[in-house]
């Protein structure tokens, strides 16, 4: 008998209630991530990507189908086996670098001792080291967002979901930190749900890549990227996977275009 | 250092515009700068004036009281009507509709109902500062950033962490704000309430200095408040310093 999977989304659907009436986000969703492997969702924005991510995080409740994480049904969030990041940072401004990492820690109730030491453990490695006193206000952007990343590798799960972590940052800082994650990815062996609208990132990052559709979110297709890493975006096989991935994107981004007008 | 010399130099600069502008007029009605501290003497050795000191504790006992009511009240309705939505949406225009109300127009009932006693007082101070307290905690409430919520919540946060490590510190500038003015007014409204009526109290020897015309003394004591008032804002001011600098 083979191990569940440890992402299983099967045929979950969403629609939100605004003040215009019912808008369905997503609809009959159903992807299965293996173990170890990343997957980018990529689509327009407002095709309901976070979406499906929040309710792989147990942050958004299914209307229909369901979702299970190394085979047990999703019923809220679970920071045992899923740590999520976002795109904003969402620091707490009166924490500093080493106690916003040790912040989930702390609510599983780890010791403060073992706290710092796994809180410094990963800031050094992502080039913080020297900043871990320094608040918030006091980083770059791109050095909150490692922090904030940090802080969701510090409960060190199974899985890492990740919602547009770079898509506030500018070009060179979301290269570096694309480059950055393949490194952490090879050495920490998580299974990595990332949630983007860049072509490029998902090129770069992911072992399979699911287009999804203008709203309601459906999958439109699931592409599987085998080339080595670290991926050159200027190799033939990538060039040809962007066209192909363009194609698809820019269909569904007129249609989403073509929603709102 | 060069805006404290400036403060100085306005200071003195008002003082002497003060003096000069006194000597010219009526001495019985204008109190210039240079008599305050013979009048201050006075008043502390209270040979014409009732003595001093148990009607100081009087106020501040009555101050204190008003305010820690007014903060209980404060706190308690702000997060009840911030967290509770429902409650938040059928009250809060109410609210707003009594702030807009000038609290004064108030005090003739709650003396009516309370007597000339301390109570009318406390309640007054209460009045006041309750508004300031509950409004920081409903601005606080809606400032608290959506993110924080989904990463705490995201991390197993329960209700209560998430109100104690998230929400509290969030809120915290905002909220120390809305203390500091509930405290000012909590003074206000005890001091307003001693002068409109009372048999003791602060307010009650600067009414009685006031309609006894002696003006000196009566300066004199309104110089005494003020600079008590301006102290406990000091201290207030340092504390909400420290607090913002601490949230970010």
């Amino acid at each position: 008998m083979t191990a569940p999977a440890p992402i299983s989304v099967d045929g979950v659907s969403k629609r939100y209630v605004t003040p215009s009436g019912p808008v369905p986000a997503v609809e009959r969703v159903s992807l299965t991530v293996r173990p170890r492997e990343f997957v980018s969702l990529l689509g327009p924005s407002g095709c309901g990507k976070s979406t499906v991510l929040g309710m792989i995080g147990g942050l958004v409740r299914p209307d229909s189908g369901r979702i299970l994480i190394d085979g047990e049904a999703v019923s809220g969030p679970n920071p045992k086996k899923v740590a999520l990041v976002f795109q904003d940072p969402g620091l707490f401004p009166w924490r500093t670098a080493l106690d916003n990492v040790g912040f989930g820690l702390e609510l599983l109730g780890v010791p403060t001792a073992r706290r710092r030491e796994i809180a410094l453990g990963l800031l050094e490695p992502m080039g913080l080291k020297g900043f871990e006193a320094k608040y918030p206000r006091e980083l770059s952007g791109g050095m909150r967002q490692r922090v904030a990343i940090a802080r969701a590798l510090a409960l060190d799960t199974p899985i890492l979901l990740m919602d547009e972590p770079f898509g506030a940052l500018d070009e060179q800082t979301r290269l570096l930190m694309g480059e950055w994650l393949v490194g952490v990815r090879r050495r920490t062996e998580r299974t990595i749900v990332f949630v983007t609208h860049s072509l490029h990132e998902a090129i770069a990052l992911s072992d399979r890549i699911a287009v999804m559709t203008a709203r309601p979110g459906r999958i439109k297709d699931v592409i599987e990227v085998s080339l080595p890493y670290p991926r050159a975006l200027d190799a033939p096989e990538a060039v040809d996977l962007h066209a192909k991935l363009w194609a698809q994107v820019r269909e569904e981004s007129l249609r989403a275009m073509d929603g709102q007008l | 250092m060069r805006v404290w010399c400036w403060r100085a130099a306005v200071l003195l600069a008002a003082l002497a515009l003060w003096e000069a502008a006194a000597r010219m007029l009526n001495p019985i009605l204008y109190v210039g700068p240079s008599r305050l501290p013979g009048a201050l003497g006075r008043v502390l050795a209270t040979r014409d004036l009732p003595p001093l000191s148990g009607h100081v504790w009087l106020t501040l006992g009555e101050i204190a009281a008003a305010y820690t009511l007014a903060v209980a009240s404060g706190l308690w309705i702000g997060f009840l009507l911030g967290l509770r939505k429902t409650l938040g949406r059928i009250y809060e225009p109410l609210l707003a509709a009594l702030y807009a109300v000038p609290s004064v127009v108030w005090y003739p009932s709650l003396m009516l109902f309370l007597g000339l006693g301390p109570a009318s007082k406390i309640a007054f101070g209460v009045l006041l500062g309750f508004f300031p307290v509950t409004l920081s905690v409903l601005a606080g409430i809606r400032q608290v950033p959506e993110t924080l919520i989904t990463v705490a919540v995201s991390m197993g946060a329960g209700r209560w962490t998430l109100f104690r490590k998230v929400m509290l510190p969030a809120m915290a500038s905002t909220m120390v704000g809305g203390l500091r003015s509930g405290l000012a007014l909590s003074v206000v409204g005890v001091l307003v309430g001693e002068l409109l009526g009372a048999r003791a109290g602060l307010g009650y020897v600067i009414n009685y200095a006031y309609g006894l015309m002696m003006t000196a003394e009566y300066a004199a004591l309104v110089v005494l408040v003020a600079a008590a008032v301006l102290l406990l804002d000091g201290v207030g001011s340092l504390i909400e310093g420290r607090v913002k600098r601490w949230a970010g």
